[in-house]
């Protein structure tokens, strides 16, 4: 998946940005934990976990 | 760039991601000898150390290790620490910023020095983990970065010590170098600013764009004409500022990658081989039962591993204050001396081991990056109550004692979220608490008496930790909502790679901490010791009553204890105690017990003229039993047993964490609220117990 933009605004977007979930970059979901929240992302060489809410902020589109 | 300052002092100042190896830099650099910090007002760990002689220093340089963070944009309390410190709004900034990267993960990495360069100071980069980088396939030209971002770049490897001689010689060079960034600076500073705001500092400007978008300007002391110049901006044109600033910056990340022939790394290199780890580590059904065994393993060893040492220390502070009576002779400052400050001492340092044991777990489940895994598990049941992953192992470590799990809060980031947690964990039911369970329980409840399978005992017990727990949550959420309200801490967490853990670097931490609270928190429990000691032995009984044979004349007449200040106030409350079903002897125990809760048992023996410890206290359960009330019936019922347990699950009984509190928060609200709502709770609860439990006919 290709990050297009992020949704909404503040600090979360912010922190969504500077962590690498900068538009068009490549963003993997690597898996879910145990009881389905958080994900775990592969972007930009590393792997971050996000809650399924936080990940709704990240608008992607099929590579 | 600026002149070689005339002091010869240089001071350094260590930044990077969190996992980067700046700790273990800061280490081999210092030799570890170094002296911990705080900045005021947060505890936000800093550590200085002067560089060793044996990298051969041509200057004397000394080095700042900084909380690591992956930006400046003050999204928490330690971004926001690091930005002043850097910008030099917390006195002088220093003369110089060493940036810590990963080698093996250059594309986020590098964001950071982005941030840094625009701060417009001298910089040079320690590309650390470059063994980490050869061995995932991706070796990093040093020379190549160095002419891409301008600025000087030292290949390194912390674990080893390997090219640290060559970066301490580059720091000693300051001065010198004139290699500042400043191609990239022109870049990233292409971005215009709306009017109000050129005339600041630019690196500030940016700076407070972030903050106001994410509305995290009460961390970063802007003035009030700031603040006018950001409130004239429109929100979604700031909004949009400050993500344009970010891609900007991940824009020259990419083009210095670019010019040393890296792509934009789409793999993680590095985390092949934790990729396949995890596959178990954080499987839905092996990961879950690893979880449990490793939280099991942590609070077991804080719950019992800790008990022999405990003893051991408790034993020679026993001996010692033997020692002292034996030697002085009896008297007023021989009571004092041992029963007031040895005792005090004793008190600060029963926690070391439980202290040292958990942070020798937190800090190896952190370095081997497990800990990011824990909170990835269990984050969703956290989230419930409006706390992040990272809150479970110290309320966890709670129920063994509310002293080492305060401290293990500093692993959570945002001061309200550690708050709330600091003030939900001493609800959890500690180990002091279950000797006055078991005393209650042992003397007031039939032994025999079975509901189904199980003991009515054991189920009492049972239903003590339940209330605790229940109760801790109950806490939380509602902090949660009121006075420290504030949205469910994001996540966004790293998952690491897997490293093998430096048991060095481990130790030197553990110390840290345990030092820092027998220096900090140690002292405020030593005064209180004394002070309840005072309380508790004045003014003295008449010399009848102390020189005859203590336990029947104490029996017959009055305790020492109860002649004494404290005595009077547990009698004074006496009315007040009633309705929870008690009298004044256990308001007597119930005062002498705030100095921590298994006290409770050795000052009711007092009372009741009785030697008693937490192990054997057969006769005082006998005597509780059998005492009657002046109407001939019994003193204490199963009910009232079960009023007190009530009270104690839910009162602040331990000057001991409210010291800790104090220590954490850097302040008395804090605790005193702790103490103020806890009891009044308790008091509540008790009553509450014991009036529907006698409306019920019990
Ligand atoms: N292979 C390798 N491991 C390193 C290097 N530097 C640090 N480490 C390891 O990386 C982990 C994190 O290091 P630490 O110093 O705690 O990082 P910090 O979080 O930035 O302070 C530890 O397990 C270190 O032993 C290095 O250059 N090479
Ligand atoms: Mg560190």
């Amino acid at each position: 998946m290709v990050t297009v933009a992020d949704a909404g605004g503040g600090g979360l977007t912010l922190r969504l940005l500077e962590m690498g979930f900068v538009p068009g970059t490549v963003v993997t979901l690597v898996k879910r934990a145990p009881f389905g929240d958080p994900l775990e992302f592969q972007v930009r060489g590393c792997h971050i976990s996000l809650r399924a809410a936080e990940a709704s902020c990240v608008r992607t589109e099929p590579a | 760039m600026s002149a070689a300052p005339v002091a010869a002092e240089l001071r350094v100042a260590l930044a990077g991601n969190p996992n980067v190896g700046k700790t273990s830099l800061f280490n081999e650099l210092t030799g570890s000898r170094h002296k911990v910090g705080n900045y005021a007002g947060v505890t936000v760990e800093t550590r200085e150390g002067a560089v060793a002689a044996r990298w051969q220093p041509t200057r004397s340089v000394t080095v700042v290790d900084l909380p690591g963070t992956y930006s400046l944009t003050p999204v928490s309390e330690d971004e926001a620490v690091a930005f002043r410190c850097l910008h030099g709004d917390e006195g002088p900034p220093p003369d110089l910023i060493v940036l810590v990267v990963d080698a093996a993960n250059l594309a986020r990495n590098l964001y950071l020095a982005m941030q840094l360069c625009e701060l417009g100071r001298p910089l040079v980069l320690a590309l650390n983990m470059m063994d980490v980088a050869a061995e995932a396939g991706v070796p990093v030209d040093a020379a190549a970065l160095s002419r891409a971002l301008g600025l000087p770049v030292l290949p390194t490897v912390a674990r080893t010590g390997e090219g640290i001689a060559a970066l301490v010689q580059e720091i000693c060079r300051f001065g010198q170098v004139p290699w500042d960034m400043a191609e990239v600076r022109g870049r990233l500073f292409g971005t215009p600013l709306p009017a109000g705001l050129a005339a600041l500092p630019p690196a500030r400007a940016r700076w407070l764009v972030a903050a106001q978008a994410s509305e995290t300007l009460g961390l970063t002391g802007a003035t009030a004409e700031e603040r006018a110049a950001l409130a004239g901006v429109d929100a979604g044109e700031l909004r949009a500022l400050a993500a344009a600033l970010v891609i900007g910056r991940y824009a020259e990340v990419d083009r210095a990658l670019a010019q040393i022939g890296h792509r934009g790394g789409e793999r993680a290199p590095a985390m092949d081989h934790s990729a396949r780890i995890d596959r178990v580590l954080t499987h839905r059904v092996w990961g879950l039962l690893i979880f449990l065994v490793v939280m099991a393993l942590l609070f077991q060893s804080i719950f019992a591993w800790a008990e022999p040492l405990m003893g051991v220390i408790e034993a020679a502070i026993a001996w010692l204050s033997g020692q002292v009576k034996a030697g002085l002779g009896p008297g007023l400052f021989t009571d004092l001396l041992s029963e007031g400050v040895i005792a005090g001492v004793g008190n600060v340092l029963v926690f070391v081991p439980q202290i040292a044991l958990l942070f020798l777990f937190i800090g190896l489940l952190e370095d081997t990056g497990y800990m990011a895994r824990a909170a990835f598990l269990i984050d969703r049941l956290m989230a419930r109550v409006g706390l992040h992953g990272k809150a479970f192992v110290p309320l966890l470590s709670g129920f063994a004692c509310a002293i080492p799990a305060i401290l293990g809060t500093r692993t959570i980031s945002g001061f309200r979220d550690r708050l709330v947690t600091i003030m939900m964990i001493p609800f959890m039911s500690c180990s002091a608490r279950l000797p006055v369970y078991v005393l209650l329980i042992s003397a007031l409840f039939d032994g025999e008496a079975r509901v189904g399978p199980f003991t009515q005992a054991s189920l009492v017990l049972l239903a003590m930790y339940v209330l605790s727990t229940v109760s801790a949550l109950a806490v939380g959420a509602i902090y949660k909502r009121t006075l420290l309200r504030s949205p469910t801490p994001a996540l966004v967490l790293e998952l690491p790679p897997y490293r093998l853990p430096r048991v060095r670097n481990t130790l030197l931490q553990v110390y840290d901490r345990t030092a820092d609270f027998v220096r900090d928190a140690g002292t405020v429990i030593l005064a209180m010791t004394v002070v309840l000691w005072a309380l508790l032995s004045f003014p003295r009984p008449p010399e009848a009553v102390r020189a005859g044979d203590p336990v029947e004349l104490v029996a017959a007449l009055e305790s020492p204890i109860e002649h004494s200040l404290g005595g009077q106030f547990g009698k004074l409350i006496e009315p007040a105690l009633t309705p929870m079903g008690q009298d004044f002897r256990m308001g007597v125990a119930i005062v002498g017990s705030f100095a921590a809760r298994e006290v409770f048992v050795s000052t009711l023996g007092l009372v009741y003229g009785i030697e008693a410890d937490d192990e054997d206290n057969q006769p005082l359960r006998q005597a509780l039993r059998e005492a009657k009330a002046a109407d001939g019936r019994p003193r204490y019922s199963p009910l009232s047993g079960l009023a007190l347990m009530v009270f104690f699950v839910y009162a602040c009984q331990c000057m001991s964490t409210l010291a800790v509190v104090r220590r954490e928060t850097r302040s008395w609200r804090w605790p005193l609220l702790m103490f103020v709502s806890m009891t009044a709770l308790a008091y509540a609860m008790a009553v509450g117990v014991f009036q529907v439990g006698r409306l019920l006919g019990y």
